[in-house]
């Protein structure tokens, strides 16, 4: 089943073997058993399933450590102590081991949710009842079983002496058989509460864990789609864009020559026109001019958008970029009869920028305002450097005043008193094929591309375009550009990330 | 499942699932307090806030069984079920985490809420269920279930009749319960209990493997859990359930009743 999500990993049934060792910690067991052995005097040992021995609290008998100085004692002890370990009481089971000194050791399972996961050994005590040293002490070398066989070899430890012997063995401690399954009972049902919590902190650990991940694994899941459907739009787009360049370029092409002949028919270079037949002409002229402009908008646009537009970022004098513009459109503004001014100061710094791209930005804001402005009214182009901008959080980061972006500013504000623009269009504007009013495009003309080619134009200088309310009427586009921070000897920069 | 013929062990696991606050903690409480001592772990609750679910509750139960021939548990001939009854958390929220407690799971015990403004919050948590165990790569078709429409005793229910006629059409045993006075927690969980073992006796021959004789098992299995009736009348608590989940009941118990 967990092949089908790999990251759930989870015991299915949370029902993992559980271990002793992993559900308690060493030290805490420690000293659970230090506490019983000071207050019963009695040692304890606790192992788990597997062998491992987890807690041992004692303190050296005086009659061990007296029979394990005799060569067969130590030999007889060892195996004592080897059975004891091995002794399997079994599923809730008790059982208790006779050591040779007449010393007893209870070996009680430890058992949790129904299986046996460790054992603990109580003792070695003397049980309550003992009155008399028996004589498998004095004949050490015998395990209890075979005491009696061993008795008959002979073996009588010449090593250890009868007397010390008895007044060390009654030194152990005393405790009455059921006096040691109470004790040990209460000793389980504290191990077991500590077995409860150790197992839900594990549960709790695992199934946060789990949970974490799998959260993890269907975030991962979404953002795989979301990944692909971006992917698949972005495809899309650029086949869009593509298109739009294919089919631009192809319309271009017959465009100009319906433009040309047109051109010549008017030059009367066919021979002379009626005056009906100029007019006529004329409008192809026009209209087909006009439409050449759209195509040249929407290729721009295009290569904008699919980001093949080569924007070469220099050193560039805006003044002279403002006045060219304006030259080229006065013109227009003369047969509207609008005045055009430019106000640059003589100190202001130069901009990193195309200036092809930024006489195109100009041109198209200046072209907009006199289109929108009324006859005789006037508009003004006015440059001017800002202030400098401090990026970064000032007073937040340590080192400020080394490592705060310091940007400066060039602002242009191409001012007109034209019909102006509600606020809730101000965003909206710059989107391709917008006009507030779509009466507008019969009334004023235009393709509804010029500002949003603007916009994206100041972008690729990393510069900013907005909309301010001219007072009483009409309508401020306000560029700003950066301004080139490299050293003025140097005629131009490599173009730029943009 | 978890199947040890060494250990012989056979490991269980049943989830109660359902909306929030339908009573799935409030079920496996009144579990614990119906099973015998021997039989009975301690019912676990994992980080509970405001006195909500929110990872599970797991009430861990193990019924020794003596072999069908007689042998006792001394013999090693014995076995031993132990069932792992899981709640999931009921809030919307916690999506995740029900799937990660549904995962290996054996049976499911899906608790309804009866309350008629109940409806469908009761019908997205089965859709919950469904979806969830589609993406384990199980199907609820497949999996044993019963439904237990909890919270009788409140007003605004739905009627006996009415959820009688639901669960005639229906193919899951239905049962009725209010979990806060122990009705129907029993009669639901047995049958769950009943209808899973029936699955994996199919699937792995736990009876002929381990030597188990099912008509002894499963009485021994209702004593421990506090019942002291014939199984037949437990089963019968249930609605619908179709005419399998009957022959499976009526059937094979009659022959040998405690």
């Amino acid at each position: 089943m967990s092949a089908q999500s790999p990251t759930l990993e989870l015991d299915a049934n949370m029902d993992g073997r559980l271990k002793l060792d992993e559900l308690v910690n060493r030290e805490a067991l420690t000293e659970l058993c230090t506490s019983f052995f000071e207050l019963f005097g009695i040692p304890v040992r606790i192992y788990s399933s597997e062998g491992a021995l987890l807690a041992d609290v004692s303190k050296p008998q005086e009659i061990c450590g007296y029979v394990n100085a005799a060569q067969r004692g130590r030999s007889a002890c060892a195996t004592v102590v080897g059975e004891v370990r091995r002794a399997d009481p079994g599923f809730a089971g008790d059982v208790v081991h006779m050591c040779f000194t007449g010393a007893a050791y209870r070996i009680i399972a430890i058992d949790y949710e129904g299986r046996q996961i460790g054992r603990l050994i109580v003792g070695p005590y003397l049980p309550a009842q003992t009155t008399e040293m028996p004589q498998s002490l004095l004949i050490a070398g015998g395990a209890t079983a075979s005491a009696t066989d061993a008795a008959t070899e002979g073996v009588v430890g010449g090593e250890l002496e009868p007397t010390k012997a008895r007044s060390l063995l009654f030194q152990m401690p005393r405790a009455k058989s059921d006096t040691i399954t109470r004790l040990a009972s209460h000793l389980k049902a504290v191990l077991d509460l500590v077995l409860f919590s150790g197992h839900r902190a594990l549960l709790t650990s695992h199934m946060h864990l789990a949970s974490v991940r799998e959260s993890y694994r269907e975030l991962e899941d979404k953002n795989r789609k979301l990944q692909a459907t971006y992917d698949r739009l972005k495809e899309l787009d650029r086949l869009k864009s593509n298109f739009l360049a294919t089919v631009s370029h192809e319309l271009r092409t017959p465009l100009t020559s319906i433009i040309g002949y047109s051109e010549m028919l008017t030059a009367g270079i066919a021979g002379p026109l009626s005056t009906e037949q100029m007019e006529f002409v004329q409008t192809i002229f026009e209209k087909g001019e006009q439409l050449l402009a759209l195509i040249l908008s929407l290729l721009d646009l295009s290569k904008l958008e699919s980001g093949t537009m080569s924007v070469k970022l220099r050193r560039v004098d805006l003044g002279s970029v403002l006045t060219s513009a304006v030259s080229t459109l006065s013109p227009v503004a003369q047969k509207r009869s609008v005045a055009l001014k430019v106000e640059v100061p003589p100190d202001l710094p130069a901009v990193h920028g195309d200036p092809e791209r930024l006489r195109q930005i100009f041109q198209n804001l200046i072209e907009n305002a006199i289109k929108f402005t009324p006859e005789g009214a006037s508009i003004s182009v006015v440059a001017r450097p800002l202030p400098l901008v401090f990026g970064g959080n000032a007073g937040e980061e340590s080192g400020f005043a080394l490592l705060a972006p310091v940007r400066a500013f060039v602002e242009v504000r191409v001012i007109d008193s034209g019909i102006g623009i509600p606020d809730r269009e101000k965003a909206k504007v710059f989107d391709a094929f917008y006009q507030v009013d779509s009466s507008s495009t019969r009334e004023y003309g235009g393709t509804g591309l010029g500002l949003s080619i603007v916009k994206r134009l100041v972008e690729a200088h990393e510069g900013k375009v907005r909309i301010e309310d001219n007072t009483p009427q009409g309508a401020v586009f306000v560029v700003t550009l950066p301004v080139d921070r490299s050293p003025a000897t140097t005629p131009s920069v490599p173009p730029g990330p943009g | 499942m978890q199947l040890n013929f060494a250990a012989r062990e056979v490991t269980m696991k049943l989830v109660y699932y359902g909306p929030a606050l339908s009573g799935k903690t409030t079920n496996l409480r009144a579990l614990h307090q119906l099973t015998s001592q021997e039989s009975r772990g301690r019912l676990m609750t994992l980080e509970t806030k405001d006195d909500r679910t929110l990872f599970f509750d797991m009430l861990p139960l193990v019924f020794r069984a003596e072999g069908a021939r007689g042998a006792s548990a001394e013999d090693g001939k014995g076995m031993s079920l132990r069932v792992k009854v899981f709640t999931v958390p009921g809030q919307v929220l916690h999506a995740s985490t029900r799937r990660l407690v549904l995962q290996g799971a054996d049976g499911v015990a899906f608790i309804a809420d009866s309350q008629i403004r109940e409806t469908e919050n009761n019908a997205a948590a089965f859709v919950d269920l469904r979806d969830n165990l589609r993406e384990l790569g199980l199907s609820v078709a497949q999996m044993p279930l019963v439904i237990q429409f909890n919270k009788r005793d409140l007003p605004g229910v739905r009627t006996d009749a009415e959820i009688e006629v639901l669960a005639r059409r229906g193919r899951e045993p239905v049962f009725r319960a209010s979990a806060v006075t122990g009705n129907g927690v029993l009669e639901s969980f047995f049958s769950l209990l009943q209808l899973t073992w029936n699955r994996l006796d199919a699937e792995h021959q736990l009876g002929k493997n381990l030597g188990i004789d099912r008509e002894r098992f499963l009485p021994m299995v209702a004593e421990k859990l506090g019942y002291r009736g014939d199984l037949e009348t437990l089963l019968s608590a249930a609605v619908g359930g179709g005419p399998s989940a009957a022959d499976s009941t009526g059937g094979e118990t009659a022959g040998e009743p405690t």
